[in-house]
């Protein structure tokens, strides 16, 4: 019995119900930073806690009775799976604080998005702690709420009709996904993971595992995404702010993954053993499809959402094999995929603030010039997600391509081997994509096509900038007064790209004034993120000497590797 | 007597009564029809009543009871009969589309008021 | 003695990172306390002065971080090679054993991954260091002379870090112990390659050339990496000495070496991944000495001769080598016949040569073509740096912008000469040496392709030296053609006033010209034999060559020699439309394919998804319509439905 998990999950709703207290309301941001980071110390104090000679076991466990007349409890723990990906979900929501202190958000009401993210965040930890199936499920629900408020009040400008086939498409995945729970329910006569990871499967009828797999699948394949459930993931991503598109990627989509390898595969393998093909070939259909699809775009959130989508399907793969290795690598890519696509979306998100758009055709070239830092971490980034040795996106992939080459007995090895080099082949695309954005962004040299968009990030960085845009249709009139006191004199709505040169000239004195290269907030927001992705790419063994005896465990002592 | 005479006079007069609720376009009409429906029922009340025997005569009690039911249930009706010509110039169910999803074709010149709400 | 190999690769990572990260730091402060001593009114004046100040202070931190880990780096390479001269002889008999016959090999860690395990093992013998050597050698030349050339270059600090990165990378090729942690070097090459490529990144030329480099060579490096795969899950480990020493079944022998061979292809810029090399040329030319020249392009037959037992025990495999080997080194030659730019002359001759190593591993003898690959390294990054000596004072790429040379540039005419003399395979030089044990090595092998092979390397020999004659006599002797070029754009090669270049970049080259030309006869001396009835008749071939362009030349000085190849000389110039080939057959299809999927994805994918919302609102609309207003038709309805449940529950109970 340890209290360690129960605070990593109260601890953000306490500050979230403390945060709508109007005394914090006018200190959200500090107050969000201080929280968040409380709940970093927490994840840290949990992973120095952990035992790591047996990481396989589940640790640091809390088991209370939660609704005693179903038999459901409300039991939390770790093992070496979900460890990572809870200290990569608190640093990741603590970094997106203190980006958000530097640069508001462009919605106005920082105080309500600070609530927002602390209940987010209560339902991504919750999420990788449970170990209940219902307890999962109510987690995993939990977070669609904020979520979609965060890109309908904070989003660009179709964010409504994104935030609504965000919550549809996912609402309707978590539908299908209670379905298989509540067959596994009904089979196996139990919900607490740990019992039924333990039994591999035994006691529950193959057509039975293979449709609570069907359903279960399909609705973390909607989360994950997996080709062809990804067409929420570009919309909700382009029009979600800054620290809403880092979360969602870095976190959410991770939940879908994460319950492929909590959930569906120990739990049902039979079931995985016969829709594995599918699930492969899906997740290679992804691969070669997102890659392509990134090679053709023009946004560039756009074109890192639909990367995600591609990197995502590695992860699958790795899944389909049901190797440890391919497992291993899938975990590997998980974390990876979180550090660099939430580096990436920040630096998109920055290119988007300081250019007013994050059209690659209206940004022009020569960001290098320009931006020196921004564009070499931008290239960093690049080369980090394209998979390079060295950096941490190799690993994952090359593991779960390892575990394709030779997949668990029973599938189909040639069927694997194509997989294996339809993959390779995304690899290739992957790096022609992100070269090819590269190019075209930061070389050449800069053409002044774009206008300057409104007036720049002020050089005080606690001042809050101006309000761009005119606040959401559901902003109530309480929330229109609220934002346009915090704005100040800059309160005139302006379109990002409308601003002309005149009131750009009017704000900072100096028309024409040069980008201001990363801020204090940003280079606090990122530093983290390039430290741990250099980290484990030149020791994969921090992570991996964690998830190996734990996706063995997992797979049950018969498979052999 | 058996008790078969009445009760298919009972029937016929129900369907009469059936026929003239879904068929009739005078709202007036309509409610007689719904008169007919109810005395079928009071008519069956009746006839099995005393084809039972029932000692407590549950049958003509409830027979009255219809009778008060329906009283009231023409009182209510024929004012809002008169209440609908009042504002509309006509009894004509067909016309009176209120209830529809969205009117099609309201009233020339008429706004659509008390339908909608 | 593997703590001075883990040395030895990370001291250049060392500088890389210095580099990257600290070369500004402090010099940042110079300037805040600058400004602040000098008070804020003068800011604005002296802010110029003092940011070029700074900019010193970083090219000069900047080139100390290049040079003095680098130097240390080969000091203790030096050491490493006379430790390993003194070790026991190993039974295995590679070709090294009697030079240097030691070797040491330590494990770091090994990682579990949930099948085979990775092991981060650096590993030391003979080969190893004969690599390794050249790698810190030209490595130290490139950023000598990097520190002349890239002059006034503000981006100075971040070049000179991607090349000690690179050379990390490349030395953790060299040493790797194991195949994984090879293959991360192999791919860091690649990036480097990339960013050392577009480095004037300005011109979208360069740009495009870099993205074409890293694109090719990962092409290739993804069979690489599942020809580890085979390799590796079949002997059940990722080492090298493991897999070597594994007893594996030829079918999966001969599936992993062609794999590898892709890598290969790639990275040594082999047919039919060869086109990114002379496009690569658009990098600075140290760049070229250090990448396209001397190192990165000889990681290839490096991995060929360090996996050479596999290879061996998969003769289609060497076959397919060898077919590669001779249509390359051909083509290469006729197409580096062919071209006006100095810079592709020598990136199509180093496929070209590449291509005589490849053969000689295919004709089964690795010692030759390690021969080769150090000869060639040396006076191949000789050339490069003296071509960039050319092209400093000129001002162009051209050969026809060239002319005359010979006594405004003695010092650079004369290095230039030797390398020249051992590229064509004259003697003394060193590639007269090494050539020799190439056309040997492919006389005797015996594999079915093997006329073939050595019928194309003796023509090849005759091209070689006709295409090294013209671009030493168009740069060096006849009428002077330099003009005045205006003020270059940045990124482009800076113009020098004086007549030769400095110190700095003079002295690698002809450091670089003492092993050009002496280390053939140390290799002789060391032990290699000369057969001297072949080598005087390819050394004929090679003459009759450079003759025919010297007749040619002397015929009209005025006019390209290249004339001779008639209506041959349009595809040699575009390298027989490969380029063009390959943008039509893979660049277009895979771009139209791109839009296509976009297009798919917002009609097909996504469409289906509003399909789906928009199906549900026309059926809620279809059943709207039954709510018309008319109540007779609601009872109506009513009605109905309670006769179909009475009749329903008289029939079914």
């Amino acid at each position: 019995m340890s209290w360690l998990p129960i605070a990593l999950v109260g601890v953000p709703l306490l500050g979230a119900l403390v945060a709508t207290v109007p005394a914090v309301r006018d200190r959200a941001v500090a107050w969000g930073i201080a929280v968040s980071a409380g709940v970093l110390v927490l994840a840290v104090a949990l992973a120095a806690a952990f035992e790591y000679a047996r990481p396989a076991d589940m640790q640091l466990q809390s088991d209370r009775p939660w609704i005693p007349g179903l038999g459901l409890r409300f039991h939390l723990g770790v093992d070496g799976v979900s460890l990572p990906l809870v200290v990569l979900t608190a640093l990741l929501t603590f970094l997106c604080f203190v980006h958000l202190a530097g640069h508001p958000p462009e919605g106005g009401r920082p105080g309500a998005l600070v609530v927002t993210l602390l209940v987010l965040e209560v339902g991504m930890i919750g999420t990788f702690l449970a170990l209940d199936l219902l307890l999962f499920f109510v987690f995993f629900e939990v977070v669609l709420v904020p979520m979609y408020f965060v890109i309908a009040l904070w989003g660009g400008a179709a964010r409504r009709a994104a935030a609504v086939k965000f919550i549809l498409y996912t609402l309707l995945g978590s539908a299908v996904l209670l379905i298989g729970l509540l067959v596994v329910w009904t089979q196996a006569g139990t919900l607490d993971m740990v019992a039924l990871a333990g039994r591999h499967g035994s006691g529950m009828a193959r057509s039975a595992q293979i449709l609570a797999f069907l359903a279960i699948g399909l609705g973390l394949a909607v989360k994950t995404p997996m080709w062809p459930l990804h067409t929420w993931l570009p919309d909700a991503h382009t029009e979600a702010p800054t620290v809403g598109s880092v979360l969602l990627a870095g976190v959410l989509l991770k939940m879908g993954s994460y319950g492929f390898a909590r959930i569906a595969i120990p739990v049902l393998p039979e079931g995985a053993a016969a829709l594995a093909p599918w699930l492969g070939a899906f997740a290679v259909a992804g691969i070669a499809y997102g890659s392509l699809a990134c090679l053709a775009q023009r946004d560039l959130k756009r074109m890192i959402a639909y990367s995600s989508v591609g990197h995502m399907g590695f992860v699958l793969l790795g899944f389909a094999s049901l190797t440890p290795v391919g497992l291993n690598g899938a975990l590997f890519a998980n974390v990876a995929h979180g550090l660099i696509t939430g580096l990436l979306f920040f630096l998109a998100g920055a290119v988007k603030e300081r250019y007013g758009t994050a059209d690659m055709v209206r940004l022009g070239g020569g960001m290098l010039r320009r931006l020196p830092y921004v564009a070499s971490l931008l290239t960093f980034a690049c080369v980090a997600s394209l998979g390079l040795p060295g950096l941490a996106g190799f690993w994952g992939e090359m593991l779960a391509l390892l575990g394709a080459f030779r997949p668990v007995a029973g599938l189909s090895r040639p069927l694997f081997l194509v997989f294996m080099a339809v993959g390779g082949l995304g690899a290739v695309l992957t790096a022609a994509y992100f070269l090819a954005m590269l190019s075209r962004v930061t070389h050449g040299r800069a053409v002044e096509t774009v206008p300057l968009a409104g007036p720049l990030e002020p050089p005080e960085p606690d001042e809050p900038s101006g309000l761009y845009e005119p606040p959401g249709p559901l902003a109530t009139a309480e929330g229109v007064r609220e934002v346009l006191s915090e704005a100040g004199e800059a309160a005139k709505p302006v379109e990002p790209v409308a601003a002309d040169a005149g009131q750009t000239g009017g704000q900072t004195g100096k028309a024409r004034r040069p980008f201001r290269d990363v801020t204090a907030h940003e280079l606090a927001a990122w530093l983290p993120l390039v430290a741990l992705i250099v980290l484990f790419g030149l020791w994969p063994k921090a992570l991996l000497a964690v998830t190996t005896p734990a996706v063995q465990s997992l797979l049950g002592s018969g498979v052999a590797p | 007597m058996h008790v078969v005479y009445p009760v298919v006079v009972s029937a016929l007069l129900f369907s009469i009564g059936v026929y003239g609720v879904l068929a009739r376009r005078n709202a007036i009409l309509v409610l007689m029809s719904v008169e007919l429906m109810l005395n079928a029922v009071n008519l069956n009340l009746v006839a099995f009543d005393v084809w039972l025997g029932d000692r407590l005569h549950g049958g003509q009690v409830l027979t009255l009871f219809v009778i008060v039911i329906a009283a009231a249930e023409v009182g209510l009706g024929l004012a809002i009969v008169l209440a609908v010509f009042r504002t509309r110039r006509t009894v004509d169910v067909d016309r009176l589309r209120a209830l529809a999803e969205v009117v099609r074709t309201p009233e020339p010149g008429r706004p659509d008021g008390e339908g909608a709400s | 003695m593997t703590a001075v190999v883990a040395l030895i690769v990370l001291l250049p990572f060392a500088a890389a990172v210095a580099g990257l990260l600290a070369t500004r730091l402090g010099t940042r402060d110079v300037r805040a306390e600058d400004v602040r001593t000098r008070g804020v009114g003068a800011r604005d004046a002296r802010t110029a002065d003092v940011g070029a100040r700074a900019e010193r202070a970083a090219y000069r931190r900047a080139a100390w971080f290049a040079i003095v880990p680098g130097t240390v780096s080969a000091a203790l390479t030096v050491w490493l090679a006379a430790a390993l001269a003194r070790g026991t002889p190993a039974t295995d008999g590679r070709f090294w054993a009697e030079l240097l016959p030691g070797r040491t090999e330590g494990t770091l860690t090994v990682v579990e991954t949930g099948s085979v395990p990775i092991s981060l093992t650096l590993r030391a013998d003979g080969l190893s260091v004969l690599a390794g050597i050249l790698v810190v050698v030209v490595a130290l030349a490139v950023q000598v002379y990097s520190v002349g050339y890239m002059r006034d270059e503000p981006r100075y600090p971040s070049y000179s870090a991607f090349v000690s990165l690179f050379t990390s990378a490349m030395l953790l090729v060299v040493y790797a112990g194991d195949l994984i942690v090879l293959y991360a070097g192999w791919e860091i090459m690649g990036l480097c390659s990339y960013l050392l490529i577009g480095h004037w990144w300005e011109d979208r030329a360069n740009s495009r050339a870099a993205v074409k480099a890293f694109l090719v060579t990962r092409l290739g490096d993804v069979g690489f990496l599942f020809g580890i795969f085979v390799l590796g899950l079949s002997a059940g480990s990722f080492r090298i000495d493991d897999v070597l020493r594994a007893d594996l079944p030829r079918g999966t022998l001969v599936a992993a070496t062609l794999l590898l061979l892709a890598g290969v292809a790639g990275k040594s810029a082999q047919v039919p991944l060869q086109t990114w090399l002379p496009d690569a040329m658009a990098g600075p030319t140290p760049i070229s000495a250090l990448i396209h020249a001397a190192t990165m392009v000889a990681a290839g037959i490096f991995v060929v001769a360090r996996l050479y037992p596999a290879f061996l025990a998969a003769p289609p495999t060497l076959d397919v080598l060898g077919v590669v080997a001779a249509v390359g080194m051909l083509g290469a030659a006729l197409a580096a016949l062919a071209q006006d730019d100095l810079k592709r002359v020598l990136a199509y001759s180093t496929i070209s040569q590449l291509a005589y190593m490849a053969a000689a591993l295919a004709a089964g003898s690795d010692r030759a073509a390690m021969f080769h690959l150090v000869s060639h390294g040396a006076f191949k990054a000789l050339l490069f740096l003296c071509a960039g000596l050319v092209i400093h004072h000129v001002g162009s790429n051209l050969i026809s912008h060239m002319g005359g040379l010979r006594t405004a540039l003695p010092v650079t005419f004369w290095t230039m000469t030797i390398g020249f003399a051992a590229l064509a395979g004259l003697p003394p030089a060193s590639g007269f040496f090494s050539k020799d044990a190439v056309l040997s090595a492919v006389e005797h092998g015996t594999g079915p392709a093997q006329p073939l092979v050595y019928a194309s390397a003796l023509l090849t020999v005759g091209v070689t030296g006709a295409y090294a004659a013209r671009a030493w006599l168009r740069t060096f002797f006849g009428p002077a053609r330099i003009e005045p070029l205006p003020e270059p754009p940045p990124g482009v090669a800076h113009v020098f006033d004086g007549r030769e270049a400095p110190p700095s970049m003079l002295w690698p080259a002809g450091v670089l010209a003492v092993p050009a030309l002496l280390l053939g006869l140390a290799g002789w001396a060391a032990g290699v034999q000369v057969e001297w009835g072949p080598a005087a008749a390819s050394l004929a071939v090679a003459l009759l060559g450079a003759g025919i362009v010297y007749a040619l030349w002397r015929a009209a000085p005025e006019q390209d020699p290249a004339r001779l190849l008639g209506p041959f000389r349009a595809p040699c110039e575009r390298a027989f439309y490969v380029d063009a080939a390959y943008a039509a057959l893979v660049t277009r299809p895979v771009l139209r394919l791109a839009r296509g999927v976009v297009r798919t994805d917002a009609r097909v994918v996504d469409g289906a998804v509003r399909g789906s919302g928009r199906a549900t609102l026309g059926l809620s609309g279809l059943v709207r319509l039954a709510q018309n207003g008319n109540a007779q038709l609601y009872v109506t309805g009513l009605l109905a439905g309670l006769v179909l449940i009475a009749v329903a529950a008289v029939v079914l109970t």
